[in-house]
């Protein structure tokens, strides 16, 4: 008996370590471990032996299915590991094949300078204000200190769709109707299209963008304004941006200023851009001008505001390397792609 | 306005270079545009005296010559032939430069050693006309005179050094547009001592009602507020002095003669325009200042008949006008060379009277750009005054004593309440009183009982802004300090509009589309190639001054701007086009502009798309994804047939409760055909206006179910056209409650099911939150929505 189960034991040892595939494993299993097993067999077959043997044979029985059961088991996980290898060996790609991505399409340049201002503004404490395209003549020219007999208002830069109706010439009756609507602090920025009698050319359109400023509120200083946009002209168009205030005039304010700021393509050596000075004149502005607060119903002896005004269009002209402002308008999907 | 340094010399010491002055004078007001440092291009060019001139052996049209220049004598080869043996000439001697950045290097001409050039008026870069009795295609023969200066730098000889600052003025300062106030800017900006050289000018002149016969009337005060004539005797009109000729050339006018040159000469040195008239040929001896009749003509001193009308100022005799007020003098009334007798006029016009007539007539002056912005009438006294000095001191005339003036508004001087907290306040800066007192007082303006007393010449001056301004250019601006405010908090927020625009943007991006920028104006012709409605077109806005025919209206719908951008990108061979734009359109409804109020304007989304996988399901998919996202999920499909820009049978709108918020389709064959699109192309409005009412920002939660859902598979057969938006309204009312889910997942054509019929299959899914579904309770529902179907739309069950 002893050497029949030695006999089963080395066969089925063997047969296993030699085993290839997890189903010749299974089949092994079954042969001898099943219920009609030779190991089993071998149990059944107990009966017929003496009872002192029994427990002797018995106890070797179990000794050698334990055995074999840690075998399989051992020789199962072995064989699952050189399957999923080969199967992971035929999975192979190339992954320098194309991608399968979702198309993406584009914001215009002007709205991501126009979006990159808002937030910046909006991050300050600003609101987003807008108002008419076609707009009353009182809002862009009487209310803003331009009176009827005013050079600005002249049919050759105007618009005019009636004598009372204009296509307004700068986003900044919108800060006139602002300023009549709501009571001061009054922090707004406007961006938006405007309309000047201007031929198409590289550098020129009837229609373009600006976005406008305005803060009305007590003890409002010059210094703010200059702290205010040499802030933007930072965040907007690098840290190393300076800022530069030349006087000027313009009617709806008073002090004026032109701002510059360091040329932010060559970083103020001089270069294309700025044509060789340094310096990109980049808006108007200045304190808001006593009659406007007037005309808009703010007493000037309480408050006093700044306003600052700049073109979307030169800015993005100049940060996107664009040399002829006619391509923001064509809208060739490849140029638009671009950005 | 350009002025030459030299000139500004006599109001102020300049120790600073040209481009140092004008860095200055930019940063306190006066814009440096241009500086222009003439004789400084001409380098290492001398006076030559040719010594002989002989025949070139390889050449008829050269000739060799040997020149004098001074310090050696140079052999040099040249083509012309006005040049002999004896002339004074100037030499361009090896490695000298001319203007142009033009360099001369010795060489050799056919074989013959050439060390240097003889200039031309051109080649030196000067005019003809201010050297006559030179010839352009020959060298510059020099004055015998100038023997003795042989080897001497020709920019010397000549006096050809002048350096020019041209500046920006802004309109609020016509007095800038004078030497005189520029010289002011300059004294205060550089810290000197303004010198006023024209101060002895502000004499008494006793007024007279006539001088000569001549007698002066104002018609028109409102548009003239003050005319002064002053006349010379005995003149003898001739060349002006070379020094006057200079002044009046680098400020870029030319000399006439002597008398015309004086009031030019007191134009900019002064900012006053003046008019010098023929006293014989005023009809009358009696100047009249009147509005123009309808219809009057006149020849100005161009040479040109202008027609005037009464909103015209004009200066007339008993007989016609004269000159156009401040805008040009008349043919008929110019100083002749055998003139006498001469009227000097020194008159101020209301300035937006003379830019209109300006405007109108075509004529925008040296003169009316300065009536245009306001002048002073004290300073025009001043200004005749120093024309009748000049004419004394050129020799060209003898004053007669005396002045008519009419003067009917007196000019006002300002006087504005000084505080100087309230400046510091308004400039954020902490100036003392004392310091702001002497940047004024160097400004001429007196400080009396805290009253700021404003000088004639700064009419700009009404208010305490305008004071803070002053005071902020000569402080500098460049020293304003940099703060933040310290204010209210306020909070930046965009709008539930701006929000919304911005995620459809976003959302559109994602779908693959590219923002375009466009034009809010069109033609008739492009709204009628767009197939737009006549209604439609109807409240189109019209500009009365457009830029040209192809931007005579505002569009009263966005569809022909995109229609054009499609076409563009036809054109340029793009072959996956996928466009958007938010803009507005504008309408005339209700005559709102006739009645001076703001026509309606309304945000519209414009999808315009052609491209190998684009079809309308792509383009209805595009704008669901943008409902989606905004949070409008009750919404309808309809059908429409009506719209003529749109394929009739491929084209629905988009409702949202009552209102129609969108029309999308593919464009109509024949706008296609319009435009040159040889492809199906799609288009889509959206009227962003009207969607945000419905727009949804909060979003909340639903628990994600824990009971299975039954799945139910359904097919029927319909006639073809059946929509089956319709099979799946019934399908949603009946399946009531339970139903979770719809979803089409087959049609199918085949003749086996008929002609005219579809074969539509339908996935359902019902769900209860609270409990696991009976198969018994949906098949009765799936009972009732088969009979609804059957009953209504006539389908039959596919087994």
């Amino acid at each position: 008996m002893k050497d029949k189960i030695e006999k089963i034991r080395e066969n089925s040892i063997k047969e296993i370590t030699d085993c290839k595939e997890i189903v010749t494993l299974n089949e092994l299993k079954v042969k001898y471990l099943g219920k009609k097993g030779e190991l089993t067999l071998v149990l059944r077959g107990m009966g017929a032996l003496s009872p002192e043997e029994r427990p002797i044979i018995g106890s070797l029985v179990n000794q050698v299915r334990d055995e074999l059961e840690s075998c399989i088991s051992q020789k199962e996980k072995e064989l699952e590991k050189k399957e999923l290898l080969e199967k992971l060996k035929n999975e192979n790609i190339d992954v320098t094949e194309p991608s399968k991505k979702v198309e993406l399409g584009s914001l215009h340049p002007i709205t991501q300078i126009i979006d990159e201002v808002k937030e910046i503004f909006l991050g300050m404490g600003y609101e987003i204000a807008d108002g008419p395209e076609v707009e009353k003549a009182i809002y862009n020219f009487d209310k803003l200190n331009t009176p009827p007999d005013h050079p600005a208002r002249d049919i050759q830069d105007t618009f005019y769709i009636t004598d009372d109706i204009v296509l307004r010439s700068q986003t900044s009756p919108v800060q006139a109707r602002v300023m009549e609507q709501q009571k001061p602090p009054i922090k707004i920025i406007c961006p938006g299209a405007v309309y000047r009698s201007d031929s198409v050319d590289a550098t020129h359109s009837p229609v373009f963008h600006q976005i406008e400023g305005l803060v009305v509120d007590k003890n409002v200083t010059m210094t703010d304004l200059k702290g205010t946009l040499e802030m933007f002209a930072k965040k907007c168009l690098g840290e190393n941006t300076r800022i530069r205030f030349r006087p000027h005039h313009f009617p709806f304010t008073e002090p004026s200023a032109e701002a510059d700021v360091s040329c932010f393509v060559c970083g103020g050596k001089g270069c294309k851009v700025c044509k060789q000075e340094g310096w990109i004149e980049l808006l108007g502005c200045g304190m808001v001008h006593p009659n406007v607060l007037k005309n808009c119903g703010i007493d000037p002896e309480i408050y006093s505001g700044f306003a600052f005004g700049f073109g979307v269009e030169r800015i993005a002209m100049a940060k996107f390397g664009i040399e002829d402002m006619r391509l923001l308008f064509e809208n060739d999907v490849r140029f638009l792609k671009q950005f | 306005m350009k002025a030459s340094i030299e000139w500004l010399k006599e109001y102020s010491d300049i120790d600073v270079t040209p481009e140092e002055l004008g860095e200055i004078l930019t940063m306190s007001g006066s814009k440096v545009e241009e500086i222009e440092q003439k004789g400084n291009d001409i380098k290492n060019v001398v006076v030559g005296k040719i010594l002989e001139i002989e025949e070139h052996p390889d050449s008829d049209h050269l000739i060799i010559t040997k020149v004098d220049v001074g310090t050696e004598k140079l052999q040099i080869v040249t083509g012309a032939s006005n040049v002999n043996v004896g002339d004074i000439i100037p030499i361009a001697k090896d490695g000298s430069e001319l203007p142009g950045g033009v360099k001369i290097k010795k060489g050799k001409l056919r074989g013959v050693d050439s060390c240097g050039m003889m200039c031309s008026i051109g080649e030196l870069g000067l005019e003809l006309t201010d050297y006559p009795g030179q010839i352009e295609n020959g060298i510059m023969i020099l004055d015998k005179s100038l023997e003795n200066k042989i080897g001497e730098n020709i920019v010397d000889v000549l006096n050809l050094r002048e350096d020019v600052i041209e500046f920006e003025i802004t309109p609020n300062r016509p007095d800038c547009l004078s030497i005189e106030g520029l010289g002011r800017e300059t004294a205060v900006s550089l810290g000197k001592k303004f010198k006023n050289p024209r101060k002895n000018i502000e004499q008494k002149i006793e007024d007279k009602k006539e001088i000569e016969g001549l007698k002066v009337d104002i018609e028109a005060p409102d548009l003239c507020y003050r005319y002064i004539a002053r006349v010379v005797k005995n003149v003898k009109i001739g060349a002006s002095p070379e020094w006057m000729v200079k002044r009046l050339k680098a400020c870029g006018m030319r000399s006439i003669n002597n008398i015309v040159d004086i009031t030019n000469y007191v134009m900019l040195e002064m900012g006053q325009p003046m008019h010098a008239f023929d006293i014989e040929s005023i009809a009358g001896k009696h100047i009249t200042v009147r509005c123009a009749k309808k219809g009057e003509k006149i020849i100005t001193l161009d040479e040109v008949e202008r027609e005037l009308n009464e909103n015209n100022l004009v200066i007339a005799d008993d007989k016609k006008a004269v000159a156009i007020a401040g805008v040009m003098g008349g043919l008929n009334s110019e100083i002749e060379k055998d003139t006498k007798t001469v009227v000097f006029e020194s008159a101020v016009f209301y300035g937006g009277s003379v830019r209109k007539t300006a405007k109108q007539v075509g004529l925008r002056t040296e003169s009316s750009s300065r009536f245009e912005k306001g002048l002073s009438p004290e300073n025009a006294l001043r200004a005749v005054n120093r024309a009748v000095e000049l004419v004394e001191l050129l020799g060209a005339g003898q004053k007669v004593e005396g002045k008519i003036d009419v003067y009917p508004t007196k000019q006002k001087i300002n006087k504005i309440p000084f505080k100087p907290e309230k400046i510091n306040a308004l400039l954020g800066t902490k100036l003392t009183k004392e310091e702001m007192v002497k940047i004024l007082e160097e400004l001429e303006i007196k400080i009396e009982n805290n009253l700021a007393i404003i000088p004639y010449f700064r009419m700009d001056l009404e208010s305490i802004a305008d004071l803070a301004e002053e005071i902020a250019r000569f402080y500098g601006y460049d020293k304003l300090e940099a703060t933040l405010m310290k204010a209210e908090t306020t909070i930046g927020l965009r709008n539930k509009e701006q929000k919304i625009i911005d995620r459809i943007k976003e959302t559109l991006v994602n779908c693959g589309l590219s923002e375009i920028y466009t034009y809010g104006f069109v033609s008739i012709e492009d709204l009628k190639k767009s197939n737009i409605s006549e209604e439609l077109i109807k409240t189109a806005i019209m500009i009365q001054n457009p830029l040209s025919d192809d931007y005579k209206l505002m569009r009263p719908t966005t569809v022909p701007s995109m229609m054009q951008i499609l076409a563009n990108n036809v054109n340029k061979k793009n072959q996956e086009v996928k466009l958007f734009d938010i803009s507005r359109n504008y309408k005339n409804i209700d005559n709102q502009v006739e009645k001076g109020e703001v026509p309606l304007q309304e945000e519209i989304l414009t999808i315009g798309m052609y491209g190998k996988e684009i079809d309308f399901y792509v383009l209805k998919g595009m704008l669901e994804n943008v409902l989606e996202t905004i949070g409008v999920n009750r919404y309808d499909i309809v059908k429409e047939k009506e719209n003529e820009s749109y394929h009739p049978g491929r084209c629905a709108n988009l409702k949202v409760g009552i209102d129609i918020i969108a029309t999308m389709g593919e464009i109509h064959p024949e706008v296609l055909l319009h435009y040159g699109i040889g492809r199906r192309a799609y288009l889509a409005e959206v009227n962003v206006t009207k969607l945000v009412k419905y727009a949804k920002q909060n979003k909340k939660y639903t628990e994600v179910p824990k009971f299975p859902a039954v799945e139910r598979d359904i097919a029927i057969v319909v006639p073809e056209e059946v929509e089956v938006g319709e099979i799946e309204k019934i399908i949603i009312k009946k399946g009531k409650k339970l139903l979770e889910k719809v979803q089409l997942f087959d049609i199918y054509r085949d003749s086996k099911i008929g002609e005219n019929k579809k074969s539509v299959a339908y996935s359902l899914s019902f769900r209860d939150k609270s409990r696991t579904l009976k198969d018994e309770e949906i098949d009765a529902t799936m009972h009732t929505i088969v009979a609804e179907l059957e009953k209504t739309l006539g389908a039959e069950m596919r087994k």
